[in-house]
Order: C-alpha cells, then sequence, then structure tokens
C-alpha cells in the first residue's frame, strides 16, 4: 500500500520543511514557477496519495472502497469517530435487494415494472399513476430507483462471492406494505449477513466486521479519529483530495487521484439543521453521534444542489435517551407487548401502536392549529405486569426490557393513580424540551376509559378504532407475547385490572435523515444545473435518497447503500488519474 | 460542537476538552457510543468498563457477551497488557467477536489504558 498517513515520515518531514522555510515560501516558489499557489501546493502538500479517498467507515464507506479496491484502485478510508462502522454498527443490517439471486432460486418473480410501482406508489402517493411511463415519478426519481433494481443483487453477489459479507435469504420476511396490489414480491427481498443470530438484531455488528477484516486484508487503511474539513479542487474545479483534521487537531492532506466519496451519514445529531429541514419536531435518534450533517456543510460551498432534506427514516425513540444523548439509543422497531396502549398528554389513545415504525413516527407530527401544540408530541406508552414478563427484550429498541438492562425510561406505579402521578413527575423534568409538556387535569380518567375501550377490543381481537394488528407488518414487530390459546390477534391482549403498571415517554426520532446533495445514479454529486461536480461522490445517509418519504421494506436504507456504492466506485474507477 | 463555521465555539470547545486527559477524549470519542464508563451506569451496545482492570474477562453481570469472545477470553484477567494488545485489535485477541475496534498509535494505547487504571 503507498502510503501512511500519519506515520509517513517522508510527508511529517515534509511538513516539518514547510513550517521551517516559513508559510511563505511555498507561495513564492509557486509564483517564480509561474504556478497558481493552489496548485502548487496541491503538488506537495500531501501527507499520501490514492486513487480513491472514502470518508465515512459505515457500511456505505467500507463497500465503496471495497468495490473500487477490487478493481485495481488504491483506497483509503478515513473515519471521524475514533472507532469504525458508524450508524451501521448498531443497525440490525436487513437488506432490502430486489429481483435478488436467493429469490431467483426459490422461483420468486420480482418484475421490474411492478417494482416499480410499488416504489412509486409509496415514494410520491400524489402523483402516483399506474399508467404514466414513469409512474408519476420525477426523472431523477425513477432513474435512481431504476439504477437500485438494477445494480442492489450484482453488488451483493459480489460483496458476498469476495467473502466481505456473506448474506442469508430471510425468505418468510415481508415488506411494510406487502398488502398493496402494487407489490407482487412481498416476501423473499430482504437478506442479513449470514452470521447474524436468529433474531437478525446485531446484523450490522457481524456486516462491519466481515467488511472490515476484509478491507484491511485488501490493503485498504481505515484510519479513525480523521475529521474531514474540506474538499480539494484544482484550479479547474476538479476535487483532487480532502483536508481532515485528526484527534489531536493535527491537518493531514489526502491526495485522491480519482474520486473522493463521502459516506458520512445523515445530519441526525446537527439541532440546526434537523431544526430547519425536517418535516416534523424530532428529537434525534440512533444515528452514530458523529453524523452531524458533515457532507451538507462541506458540499454547499462547492455548488451542490440538496433534495429530500425534509424526510428521515423515521423512528419512535425514548424520550430520556435522547436526552441525555445516550450514544446506545435504538430506535424502536418493535413496539412489544400485547397488553400495552400509547395515550397522548390528555390519556387519549389516538394511534394504532403496532403501526410499522416509520410511520407510528410520523403521527407524532400532527398539529393542532386550535390549541397551537402538538397534541401527541410526547406519548406515554402503558403496560401492565403481564407485558413487563413476557415481552421483555433488549433488542429493536423495545421499551419493555428484562431486569438487569438499562430500564432509565421505566415509569412505576402500584396503580394507574400512582402510575399517572409518577408520568406527570417525570413529565415536569423534562418540561424544557417539550415546551412544558404536561398531563391535562382530566388525564387520570381518559387513560381510565382509553384502557377500559382497548380491553374491550382485545377481547374481541378487532381493535375498532385504529384496527391493530390487522397487517402483516404489525405482526412482524409485534416481538415476544404470552402464548393464549385460541386467540385471532396476537398484538392486543386486555390490560390486569391490578397493578403494578410501567410506563415510558415516547418521541420521534431518526434512525438517520436522507437527504443532502443530490447525486446522479452514479453516485456523482451534481451541482444547480444537474452537472457532476467532477471527482466528488456520495453515497448512502449523507446525499439525497430517491425514496421520498417512504420506507419501503426492512432494509430499504442499506439495499440502495450497497448498489449506489457499487455504482459510485465503478464510475470513479472509470475515472482517468488526474495529474498529481 | 455542531459547525466548522463557529470557530470560537470550537476553540471553547477545545480548551473544555484539554481540561480532561488525552486518555478520557479518546474514550469519550472512540468508546462512548457503545460503552459506559460511570461506577453503576448501564451497559449500552457493549458493557459497563467502570473497573475493568483487574476484573476476570466476560464477569460484568447483566451483559450478553458473544461465544467468541468467551471462547477467546475465558480465564483471562483484565491486566494492562492485555488491555494493550486488546486496543491494538480486538480482532486479532478473539476472533469474530462483536467487537471490532483498532488502534495502531500506542501512545494512544497507553493514554486508553491510563484512563482506564484511574477508573476504580
Amino acid at each position: 500500500m503507498a502510503d501512511r498517513i500519519r506515520s509517513d515520515a517522508g510527508a511529517a518531514s515534509r511538513r516539518r520543511f514547510f513550517q521551517q522555510a516559513g508559510a511563505g515560501s511555498a507561495a513564492v516558489a509557486a509564483a517564480t514557477l509561474g504556478l497558481a499557489t493552489q496548485e502548487a501546493e496541491a503538488a506537495t502538500a500531501f501527507d499520501g496519495s490514492y486513487d480513491v479517498v472514502v470518508c465515512g467507515s459505515g457500511c456505505g464507506g467500507l463497500a465503496s472502497a471495497l468495490f473500487a479496491r477490487w478493481q485495481g484502485n488504491s483506497a483509503v478510508i478515513l473515519e471521524k469517530a475514533g472507532s469504525i462502522g458508524g450508524t451501521t454498527s448498531k443497525a440490525a443490517f436487513w437488506y432490502w435487494v430486489p429481483n435478488n439471486e436467493a429469490m431467483k432460486k426459490a422461483g420468486i418473480a420480482d418484475p421490474k415494472p411492478d417494482f416499480l410501482k410499488y416504489v412509486a406508489r409509496l415514494t410520491n402517493p400524489q402523483g402516483y399513476d399506474a399508467a404514466h411511463p414513469r409512474f408519476g415519478l420525477t426523472p431523477w426519481e425513477y432513474e435512481m430507483c431504476s439504477a437500485f433494481y438494477d445494480s442492489a443483487s450484482p453488488a451483493v453477489e459480489l460483496l458476498a462471492a469476495k467473502g466481505a459479507l456473506p448474506y442469508r435469504h430471510v425468505a418468510d420476511v415481508p415488506d411494510y406494505f406487502a398488502e398493496l396490489p402494487e407489490d407482487k414480491a412481498p416476501k423473499g427481498r430482504v437478506l442479513v449477513p449470514k452470521d447474524a443470530i436468529p433474531s437478525m438484531s446485531d446484523g450490522g455488528l457481524v456486516a462491519v466486521r466481515t467488511m472490515s477484516t476484509k478491507a484491511r486484508q485488501e490493503g485498504i487503511p481505515i484510519r479513525t479519529g480523521m475529521r474531514v474539513i474540506k474538499v480539494l479542487q484544482d484550479k479547474s474545479g476538479r476535487v483532487i483530495g480532502v483536508e481532515a483534521k485528526d484527534e489531536l487537531d493535527a491537518t493531514v492532506r489526502l491526495r485522491a487521484k480519482k474520486a473522493v466519496i463521502f459516506a458520512t451519514g445523515g445530519f441526525t445529531h446537527n439541532v440546526e439543521l434537523r431544526k430547519n429541514f425536517l418535516n416534523g419536531p424530532i428529537y434525534g435518534g440512533c444515528a452514530a453521534p458523529s453524523n452531524e450533517g458533515d457532507f451538507v456543510q462541506i458540499a454547499g460551498p462547492l455548488g451542490a444542489q440538496l433534495r429530500n432534506m425534509n424526510y428521515a427514516w423515521t423512528c419512535p425513540i425514548p424520550l430520556e435517551k435522547a436526552i441525555a444523548k445516550d450514544g446506545s439509543i435504538s430506535g424502536m422497531f418493535s413496539v412489544a407487548g400485547d397488553s400495552m396502549l400509547f395515550v397522548n398528554k390528555y390519556g387519549q389513545r389516538n394511534v394504532n401502536e403496532k403501526l410499522q415504525y416509520n410511520e407510528l413516527a410520523q403521527t407524532f407530527f400532527e398539529w393542532d392549529g386550535a390549541k397551537a401544540e402538538y397534541p401527541n408530541l410526547v406519548r406515554i406508552a402503558v403496560w401492565d405486569q403481564r407485558s413487563q414478563q413476557h415481552s421483555a427484550s433488549a433488542e429493536y429498541g423495545r421499551l419493555i426490557v428484562p431486569p438487569g438492562t438499562d430500564d432509565r425510561h421505566v415509569i412505576k406505579g402500584a396503580t394507574l393513580a400512582e402510575l399517572a402521578r409518577a408520568i406527570d413527575e417525570r413529565m415536569a423534568k423534562y418540561a424544557g424540551a417539550t415546551g412544558g409538556a404536561k398531563l391535562a387535569p382530566d388525564f387520570l380518567p381518559n387513560l381510565q376509559a382509553a384502557v377500559a375501550r382497548f380491553n374491550q377490543f382485545a377481547k374481541t381481537g378487532k381493535d375498532l378504532d385504529f384496527r391493530r394488528g390487522e397487517r402483516v407488518v404489525e405482526l412482524l414487530f409485534n416481538g415476544d407475547v404470552k402464548e393464549e390459546t385460541g386467540r385471532t390477534n396476537p398484538t392486543m391482549w386486555p390490560l390486569a385490572d391490578a397493578g403494578p403498571y410501567y410506563a415510558a415517554l415516547v418521541v420521534a426520532g431518526t434512525l438517520d435523515t436522507k437527504g443532502g446533495p443530490k447525486t446522479d445514479t452514479n453516485g456523482r454529486v451534481l451541482d444547480g444545473a444537474d452537472k457532476p461536480i467532477p471527482g466528488l461522490y456520495g453515497v448512502g445517509n449523507c446525499v439525497a435518497s430517491a425514496s421520498g418519504r417512504a420506507y419501503w421494506a426492512g432494509g430499504a436504507t442499506l439495499g440502495p447503500i450497497i448498489a449506489f456504492a457499487y455504482r459510485a466506485a465503478n464510475a470513479a474507477h472509470a475515472e482517468g488519474r488526474s495529474a498529481a | 460542537m455542531k459547525t466548522w463555521l463557529l470557530l470560537p465555539a470550537l476553540a471553547l470547545a477545545a480548551n473544555l476538552a484539554l481540561a480532561q486527559s488525552p486518555g478520557q477524549r479518546l474514550a469519550q470519542t472512540s468508546c462512548t457510543q457503545c460503552h459506559s464508563f460511570g461506577k453503576g451506569e448501564p451497559h449500552g451496545v457493549g458493557p459497563n468498563l467502570y473497573g475493568l482492570l483487574g476484573k476476570q474477562a466476560a464477569s460484568n453481570p447483566g451483559f450478553t457477551f458473544s461465544k467468541q469472545y468467551l471462547d477467546a477470553m475465558k480465564g483471562k484477567t483484565w491486566d494492562r497488557a492485555l488491555l494493550d494488545k486488546w486496543l491494538t485489535d480486538t480482532q486479532a485477541v478473539a476472533p469474530g467477536n462483536t467487537m471490532v475496534y483498532f488502534q495502531d498509535d500506542p501512545k494512544k494505547r497507553a493514554a486508553l489504558v491510563e484512563y482506564m487504571q484511574s477508573l476504580k
């Protein structure tokens, strides 16, 4: 491998030379030689040189670097955090791969036009038209979705064949809108890392392990603690490298002979960007704490245009952990428990608690224009001893957790009245973060009425208000519940008449955001005139997703990330090496 | 520390950071995404690390360790040498275990070990 970044003695002594010689001399020398200052610096001041410089060490970065390396390019990965993997290491890492090889072997057809209808229906519901040549999608959306369909399977096959990411097919996992008539392959598109545990919740750790091991075997240095702060361009505007700061604040410049690929995640942990771009009150989320919207800020001055900034991969999260900026926070993929319901601060049950997480979170955004408030800003999950005993789990961000695990978010009461008092106290503690939200004076009687009505529905198995448990995805995420023979709806059971009772405060959050610089179908970042900024690429949550508001299926995050890492690396490979 | 534009804020944060030991700073940037360090704090993605040095490996109650970790670490006691080896490349010590971390710089490893030693 060519250059080590910081331990490279030559680079270090070059830096020392420039320091000793004084800042002016490089410019003087440049002027003497008749070169522009920037160009002269570019020619001399780099600490290492690679064909491809990849920023970010989650799935998007690891895959981009591997795909580029396998075509004979040298590559380096720069990771801002002290450890690798980013949000990927916290993910279950299902990946949604249309028309994958395992489906073909199992005889599951997944024709492209129907696939595109399904994603069009969800991505642009107000413009959907089955008879339109692009099904109502914009040309950009259509091309991106089409490219995803074409490249996802070849990309995952290559990762598997090289031993970087062997997979197993989970043929029984349904898409999130499996009932829609547009979905002709409602099951079969989901893959997970081969060695993930049976519940598949640790897939991200497995993927980061196998992909990073392969990257290091292939001679791709992975440098942690490297915060990329600037993209360097030559006089013509071509991207020729990056400038980064290491953990001890030293400046490191790396040359990229072909391309710089960003895969640095979204802006979940940038309060300012969140507030200005997202379409609802979001309290952070389970993206890696280093996901601070770096690429939005870096690509802005280069003239990149932004797209899909208003949407995120959303998920309910426990308020306490969001406020505490708990790095281990998980989104609530699974709202567990059968004898469990959600109410708002008025004690009203007004949602199907088992709605798939992306859709559930967005019901927290409802605005009451008369009261000028978000009535569901903080919802309260309430459950009884039965669910505590039979539905507790430390996986998938569940609120109901087993003894010995982190239960700071759990509020307890021997009776519903005692529970209501405890909820009131807890909400007062967080008033500063909720606009002073507190329980309504009639919260307790309303809660009791809500429980009574829910219990009636639970006895018949039919939720006449919100149809809980009627869709297949709601059963997928139901989690463990106590066996009951002959029951038709395993998502519901009456809450006990006697305590103890439990509660937790729930707000809307993200897995990560999904807006950013717009790219073409090969990951090239586009300027305001839709022209690629030469040499600059983006993959994953740091760039604009063409999915709009939609969360098509489990793994609809990582499937496209792998497909576009493949396409970006292929396009980067085809770029001529620019002269150093 | 959200933006590169707010240089004064950045400088202030840097000053605050200087008040901490280098090891504590490194632990904060490298480890707190998965681990807690305070006495009695709950486990995260990884186990709580308070008082790790001197303890038997995998003796942390309430945390489920991977089979690969248990196979490799059974009977070992955490001392400075083992921790240094671990931080050099966790996958070399316990291949296939859940934690992927490597730190090539011996000075940074030493700072982390120093910080871990101070937690008791």
